[in-house]
């Protein structure tokens, strides 16, 4: 009997030792090339980029190296949302003492349509434990938090890279660079992007989402801090599809509220109906990062002079 | 009330409380009351057609005649066939029972144990109630057997937290094949079985694979759940599993997997039909034809086909049940009617079936021959499984290009790697496990209290949330 309370004490303290452990410091442990940490470390950015897989994908940081010398960086997650860029933000501010010229933040109009949810245990892993309990916070307030989810953000999430990280570390290392992709990306081909299901007509404005990009601007502008939103190419049926652009409309409504610059997709020389460009609806093939990246280049060129 | 929630732990430890506290005599008293909360609390309106097959059950067999046998097949099938297969006569939204299925096993199997003058009928009617409705059980069985449960159910238990100790341990256990096997593989297996024709021959066969793991962790997980919270109450329910793949042959499998549903099949069908009129008069017509056959062999044939395909559509009336019990008529008819060669050719081959080699042989065979059949049991329609059986077979390499999109349904991309690694991890923990139990049954025994430790640890950080239904629940 003893021993088997002795045990049972053993395993409830090596439990909570290590949900202690993680929530606290999981921050502090480098995931290859991304994330929060590895911008940090990349010291003073001219081009910090703030986003969903859609930038990771979108956009090559190689060619950013060179337009910048080096001094550009990504931090996307999949299924990154407003309310969690702008924790992410903050988690910079106050973790960070480096110098960010422009933050570049990503417009994509169904942002503001997702229920507040956590897509890739990625962004709660690179949070500080304030970072964490805020984005938290942020879960209560949607209604998103009950006893099921709670259990996977606090314990559960990223616990299976905690256990494989001297396998996976290496594996995200050349998976990655700058936070964004580095593999070849085939285009899925006309037939499966014509044809590809998507479904916008239940879409609705979630107040957290919104309330989440105007406190963004607020405290970029409390702090000084020069910021852009950047919607990048979308395959042209979704592009097109009415319900994308009401939102994108009000998107750029809030934006324009504020006097914050954006760049819109059709600002770039960029084709999104020519299949070869494309993965799916959102993600671009190595074909079209590259095409894109090189004339997005040019545009934030153009912008910078303009400033 | 699912067996895998707070109010479910709440429930149990009042029930212990209450259970261990009353007078002796009054403790099965006690188990009807919480197993009546448990299901009305589950599923309220389903109470009645419970409460229609209790009292009907007992009410008919207090004195068995034929008539009275009939009645009760009547209700109890009628009720079943209403609720399980009228769905496929196009009812919609239809609310089926708790536990329908496995309750209407036991009544049938009490009932006609009783009309074969096996048993006494059951003088007390609250008694009764008790054995039916017992909630361990109730949801996925074990079918307990009535001669065996309820002189448990009704004996004083007085508290011994050795049965405590045990119980959460096997409770434990349970949880972890459940919560941290089960629900992960199920992720990879839903998403593949959900569009076979996208995936690739080698997809496929880890999908299987998997599968076969998810239904024995999932299942087996259940009982140990049911079984843990029994020993608790200090009743001892009948175990459903015994390492089914370390089984050698086919039949063996089928004595280690789900055993209460296979004895019962056994002693409620197979053996009257062995025994029937009809039988006898269709394996004298197959005498005719093979001559050379032995009597016993043509006896079992017919009740063979019949006790696999009324197992397929016990499990639903799909094409693809029909074809899982069609598929396993034929392997066991098979089997049946080559066990007399096999044994020469195994005698002139000199083949001991002692030698380690040749036994892991029989086990890859006999779980090879199970992970066929699983295609039927998990695909949607019966053109997928012959679709995914087809491209198992004809479209499985192994180079980089197919081993990438073997990774894809792990989900996101850069998780793929790290739930790749755990899932291997977590299978070979548990065939290590089940492999050091088959060899030596009081395997682990000595230090349980550190692997309950460990397994804490493991269900408490590795759980999957939003898995608290079991497979067989559907049933």
């Amino acid at each position: 009997m003893k021993r088997t309370i002795a045990t049972l004490l053993i395993a409830i303290g090596m439990i909570a030792a290590i949900i202690i452990l993680k929530n606290a410091y999981s921050c502090e442990i480098p995931i290859g090339s991304r994330g929060i940490k590895a911008a940090i470390d990349s010291g003073n950015l001219d081009l910090l980029f703030i986003g969903s897989s859609s930038f990771r994908s979108n956009i090559d940081m190689e060619m950013m190296d060179e337009a910048y010398q080096g001094k550009a960086f990504i931090i996307a997650y999949g299924g990154n949302q407003l309310v969690t860029s702008q924790i992410q933000y903050e988690e910079i501010c106050t973790r960070s003492e480096h110098q960010y010229k422009q933050i570049v933040f990503e417009l994509d109009p169904l942002m503001l349509t997702e229920d507040v949810d956590i897509t890739d245990s990625r962004i709660i892993w690179d949070l500080s434990w304030n970072g964490k309990q805020k984005l938290w916070s942020k879960f209560q307030e949607s209604n998103s938090a009950d006893l099921s989810t709670t259990y996977e953000y606090f314990v559960t999430s990223g616990m299976d890279d905690l256990i494989t990280y001297p396998i996976t570390n290496p594996i995200y290392k050349a998976r990655y660079y700058k936070g964004a992709k580095t593999g070849e990306t085939p285009s899925s081909g006309r037939d499966y992007l014509e044809s590809e299901p998507f479904d916008l007509s239940d879409k609705r404005t979630i107040d957290s989402q919104e309330r989440a990009l105007r406190e963004l601007i607020l405290q970029c502008q409390e702090n000084n801090q020069s910021i852009l939103f950047l919607e990048t190419p979308h395959y042209h049926r979704l592009f097109e599809d009415p319900v994308y652009q009401k939102y994108r409309k009000a998107f750029c409504d809030i934006l324009d509220e504020y006097e914050i610059p954006y760049i819109l997709s059709d600002m770039v020389a960029f084709d999104p109906q020519n299949p070869d460009y494309f993965e799916d609806m959102g993600h671009m093939s190595t074909t079209g990062r590259e095409e894109y990246t090189e004339n997005l280049i040019q545009v934030l060129d153009q912008n910078e002079t303009q400033e | 009330m699912n067996l895998i929630s707070i109010t479910f732990i709440l429930f149990i430890l009042i029930l212990l409380v209450i259970y261990y506290s009353v007078k002796k005599q009054y403790q099965w008293l006690v188990l009807l009351l919480g197993s009546l909360v448990f299901y009305i609390w589950t599923n309220p309106f389903s109470i009645i057609f419970l409460l229609i097959s209790i009292v009907s059950t007992w009410w008919l067999m207090k004195t068995p005649t034929r008539m009275r046998w009939y009645l009760t097949l009547i209700i109890n099938l009628g009720l079943i066939i209403v609720f399980r297969y009228s769905v496929y006569f196009g009812v919609q939204d239809i609310i089926v029972p708790l536990g329908i299925s496995f309750y209407t096993f036991m009544t049938l199997g009490y009932a006609h144990s009783v009309y074969e003058k096996k048993i006494q009928p059951c003088e007390n009617l609250f008694h009764y109630a008790l054995y039916i409705s017992y909630f361990p059980q109730i949801v996925e069985g074990p079918i307990g057997i009535y001669q065996k449960m309820m002189p448990q159910l009704l004996q004083p238990h007085p508290f011994e937290m050795t049965h405590i100790q045990s119980g959460a341990y096997r409770c434990l256990k349970g949880l972890f094949k459940k919560l941290v096997i089960a629900g992960r593989l199920s992720y990879y297996v839903d998403t593949v079985y959900a569009n076979p024709s996208a995936e690739g021959g080698l997809t496929l066969f880890i999908a299987t694979f998997f599968y076969t793991i998810e239904l024995y962790a999932d299942f087996s997980g259940y009982m140990d759940i049911a079984c843990g919270i029994s020993e608790m109450l200090g009743i001892k329910l009948k175990e459903n599993f015994i390492r089914p793949y370390f089984s050698k042959t086919i039949q063996e499998f089928w004595r280690r997997w789900h055993i209460s549903l296979n004895e019962w099949f056994k002693e409620h069908l197979m053996m009257p039909a062995v025994t029937s009129g009809w039988n006898r008069k269709l394996s004298k017509l197959l005498g005719k034809v093979f001559t050379k056959a032995k009597k016993g062999t043509l006896r079992t044939i017919f009740p063979l086909i019949l006790v696999w395909m009324v197992t397929g559509i016990w499990h639903g009336a799909e094409a693809v049940y029909i074809g899982w019990g069609l598929y396993y008529s034929v392997i066991m008819l098979f089997s049946v009617c080559t066990t007399a060669y096999m044994k020469k050719i195994r005698q002139k081959l000199h083949w001991n079936e002692e030698l380690p080699g040749i036994r892991i042989f029989q086990v890859a065979r006999t779980y090879f021959i199970v992970l066929i059949g699983e295609v039927l049991f998990r695909a949607h329609t019966l053109s997928d499984a012959f679709y995914i059986y087809k491209t198992m077979f004809t479209n499985t390499r192994l180079h980089l290009a197919s081993i990438t999109a073997a990774l894809k349904p792990f989900g996101n991309g850069n998780q793929a790697v790290a739930s790749l690694i755990i899932i291997v991890l977590l299978i070979g923990g548990l065939f290590f496990v089940e492999l050091r139990q088959e060899m030596n049954e009081q395997a682990f025994t000595k230090h349980r209290a550190i692997y309950a430790g460990l397994m804490l640890v493991v269900v408490a950080l590795f759980s999957v949330t939003g898995q608290s239904s079991f497979m067989y629940q559907q049933f």
